[in-house]
C-alpha cells in the first residue's frame, strides 16, 4: 500500500464534486501525468456497501473498459480508509470550451467532438452499459485534441427485462422526456437524447433545454418537438407521471441551427426524437451522411484549446527570439572550440 | 418573394427580393436582410451563420476559415454590393461572386464571359431575324426571275410596328462607355497571347504591307509573273 501511495507525486488540486477531490499527479515511475481521484468517505449510510456506491461503480465498470474514448482507470490504492482513483490526465471538458468565447467551433470541430462521443458510447452500449450522466462537464477532452468519456458515478448495466431502475438520473437540461414523465424501464435511448442536446448546446454555445424544473424541462422541450401523442409516442400516457401539457406548435429545428447543414439536421433529429423508441442508437447515427460528408472531421491536435490552457501552453514554449538566441549561443560555443 | 429553395442551374436569371424590408434597408441591415432563409444566394452553412448561430463576436469572422459574406460597397440608399469569399488565412482571400442589391432587388453579377456570350447571342439573332425578314419580301415570278416586294406587305409591317411597343434602348452611352473601359481594362491586364515569329521573317515587310496595300498586291503579282516567266530557261538545259 504504502508503495503505491509514494507512486504519485502531487502536483496540484484540481477541485472537489460531493464525493472525492481531484489532483493533478505524477507517476513516479512512468512520468505519466495521472489524476487521482480521493474518495470521501461520505457518510454511514453511503459506505454501507462499504465503499461509497459511484466510487463502487467506477471501479466496477471501468476496470473492464478499454477504449480511446473512455476515460481510463490506470489504478486503484486505498489508504487508511479512502480509496483513491488514479485516472488519465485531460486537460479539459467541453463544458469549458463551449463557454470559451474565443473559441469558434466550426462544423468539422463539432464533428470531431460528437463523432469520439458516439465512438465512445457506441463502445459503453455494446457492453451493456448505459452512462445515464452525459453532458459536456463528463465529456473530457486533453490537449491532443481526444475526446474521453468520463464520470462513470451513475453508469449501470442494463438489459435484463423487469429491471426497474431510478428515474432519477441525468443532469435535467439532458434528461430525456420518458425520465421526467417517470419511466422506470430504459435503454440506450436516455443517452441519445443527452448526445442530441450535446450536440445542440455545441452549435448554439447555450443549453437547448435550460429547464428550471422537471415541469419547466417538459415545457420547454414540447416548446420545441410540439405535445407528445400516442400517435408520435404510443405509450406515453402510461408512464406514471405523465400529464397533459397546454397546446405547442412544434419549431422547425432548421430555425433554432439556422447555420447547421441538412445533413446535421438530420443527425439531431434522428437523436432528438420524443419517443425514445423512435430514436437512433450510436451505430446507427455513426452510419449518417453527416459523418461521410464533408467536410471531414477535425484532427485532434487542431481542436481548439480554452484560453486559460493557451496561454499556459504559450508560456511553456521557448519563444522564437530565445530560440534564436539559443542557436547563436550554440554557434559562437562552436566557434570557440574550432579556433 | 421566392419560397423555393432550390437554385436552378443559372444563378444569374435569378432575383430574390422581401418586399416588407425593402422600404427599411440601410448599411446597417444590409447583411440581415441578404442572409435570410429565403434568399437563394445565402449558404446558410456559411461562416456568418456560424457566428450569429453561436452568439459570437462578428469580428470572429477574421479567424475563420471558409465560406462569408462582406459588405463591398454602398452607394445608400439604393445599392449595396456584397461579396462571397473564400478565407483562408486573415489576410488571404478569394472572391467567389458579387451581389448587387439594387432598389432591394438582389442579383448575382455576372462574370465576364456570360455577358460576352448572352451579347454574342442577341448580335447573331438579330442577325439571323433580319435575314428572315428580307427574305419574306422576295418575290418569284416564272418571267422576271426573283425581285423584291415591298408594296403588298408594307400594310401588314406598319401595323406590326405600331402594336409593338417602343424598345428599350438596349444601353446607354454611358454604360457602352464604361464596358468600353471596363474591357480595355481587361484587356491591358491580360493581354492576348502573341503568337510566337518565326525568327528568319524580317518584321518590316509585314508591318508596310497594310499601310500600302494596293502597291503591295502588285508588286506581289509581278513576282509571282516573273516567277512564272522564269521556269523554262531552267527547263530547257534539262531537256537538252
Amino acid at each position: 500500500m504504502t508503495n503505491k501511495l509514494n507512486k504519485y507525486e502531487k502536483i496540484e488540486f484540481l477541485g472537489e464534486g460531493q464525493f472525492a477531490t481531484v489532483y493533478k499527479a505524477r507517476d513516479v515511475d512512468t512520468d505519466n501525468i495521472v489524476a487521482v481521484k480521493k474518495i470521501k468517505l461520505g457518510s454511514r449510510q453511503e459506505a454501507q456497501d462499504g465503499i461509497n456506491r459511484t466510487a463502487l461503480r467506477e471501479i466496477k465498470l471501468l476496470q473492464e473498459l478499454h477504449h480511446l474514448n473512455i476515460i481510463g482507470l490506470l489504478d486503484v490504492f486505498g489508504h487508511m480508509s479512502n480509496v483513491s482513483l488514479v485516472f488519465d490526465f485531460m486537460d479539459t471538458d467541453l463544458e469549458v470550451i463551449i463557454k470559451d468565447n474565443t473559441i469558434i467551433l466550426t462544423t468539422a470541430n463539432i464533428k470531431s467532438y460528437i463523432l469520439q462521443t458516439l465512438q465512445g458510447l457506441e463502445y459503453l452500449h455494446l457492453n451493456w452499459i448505459l452512462h445515464r450522466d452525459l453532458k459536456p462537464n463528463n465529456l473530457l477532452v486533453n490537449a491532443n485534441g481526444v475526446l474521453k468519456v468520463g464520470d462513470f458515478g451513475l453508469a449501470k448495466l442494463y438489459g435484463s427485462p423487469n429491471r426497474i431502475n431510478t428515474h432519477q438520473v441525468v443532469t435535467r437540461w439532458y434528461r430525456p422526456p420518458e425520465l421526467l414523465f417517470g419511466a422506470k424501464q430504459y435503454g440506450t435511448c436516455i443517452d441519445m437524447w443527452a448526445v442530441g442536446c450535446i450536440l445542440a448546446e455545441l452549435l448554439l454555445r447555450v443549453p437547448l433545454f435550460p429547464g428550471v424544473s422537471d415541469l419547466d424541462q417538459l415545457t420547454k422541450i414540447f416548446g420545441v418537438f410540439g405535445n407528445p401523442t400516442e400517435e408520435n409516442w404510443p405509450g406515453v400516457r402510461g408512464l406514471s407521471d405523465y400529464v397533459d401539457f397546454k397546446p405547442f406548435t412544434p419549431i422547425p429545428l432548421k430555425s433554432i441551427f439556422t447555420a447547421a447543414g441538412d445533413d446535421l439536421l438530420d443527425l439531431i433529429e434522428g437523436l432528438l426524437v420524443l419517443s425514445p423508441i423512435g430514436r437512433r442508437n450510436c451505430t446507427e447515427s455513426l452510419k449518417m451522411a453527416f459523418f461521410s460528408n464533408k467536410p471531414a472531421p477535425t484532427a485532434g491536435p487542431k481542436l481548439p484549446l480554452p484560453q486559460s490552457l493557451r496561454k499556459a501552453r504559450e508560456a511553456q514554449k521557448p519563444t522564437l527570439k530565445r530560440k534564436l538566441l539559443d542557436k547563436m549561443e550554440g554557434d559562437i560555443l562552436a566557434k570557440r572550440l574550432v579556433f | 418573394m421566392m419560397s423555393s429553395r432550390v437554385i436552378p442551374d443559372n444563378p444569374l436569371s435569378l432575383s430574390w427580393q422581401d418586399s416588407v424590408w425593402i422600404p427599411i434597408l440601410n448599411t446597417s441591415n444590409v447583411m440581415d436582410y441578404f442572409s435570410q432563409a429565403s434568399n437563394p444566394f445565402y449558404d446558410r452553412t456559411c461562416n456568418n451563420e456560424i457566428v450569429k448561430m453561436q452568439r459570437l463576436n462578428p469580428d470572429q469572422l477574421q479567424n475563420m476559415t471558409g465560406l462569408e459574406y462582406v459588405l463591398l460597397h454602398v452607394q445608400e440608399p439604393i445599392l449595396y454590393v456584397i461579396r462571397k469569399q473564400h478565407r483562408h488565412t486573415p489576410q488571404q482571400l478569394t472572391p467567389l461572386a458579387d451581389y448587387y442589391i439594387i432598389a432591394g432587388v438582389v442579383h448575382q453579377a455576372p462574370d465576364l464571359a456570360s455577358v460576352l456570350n448572352s451579347r454574342l447571342l442577341s448580335a447573331v439573332h438579330h442577325l439571323q431575324s433580319s435575314f428572315e425578314e428580307s427574305s419574306s419580301f422576295a418575290k418569284y415570278h416564272p418571267t422576271k426571275g426573283y425581285s423584291w416586294d415591298f408594296k403588298s406587305q408594307r400594310a401588314n409591317l406598319e401595323k406590326a410596328k405600331k402594336e409593338e411597343k417602343p424598345r428599350e434602348e438596349p444601353s446607354s452611352l454611358f454604360q457602352r462607355q464604361r464596358v468600353d473601359m471596363l474591357l480595355c481594362e481587361l484587356l491591358r491586364k491580360f493581354p492576348l497571347p502573341t503568337p510566337p515569329q518565326p525568327k528568319s521573317l524580317p518584321a518590316a515587310p509585314i508591318k508596310s504591307e497594310p499601310e500600302n496595300g494596293p502597291a503591295d498586291t502588285k508588286d506581289a503579282k509581278n513576282e509571282i509573273k516573273q516567277e512564272k516567266i522564269k521556269p523554262p530557261p531552267e527547263k530547257k538545259p534539262r531537256i537538252h
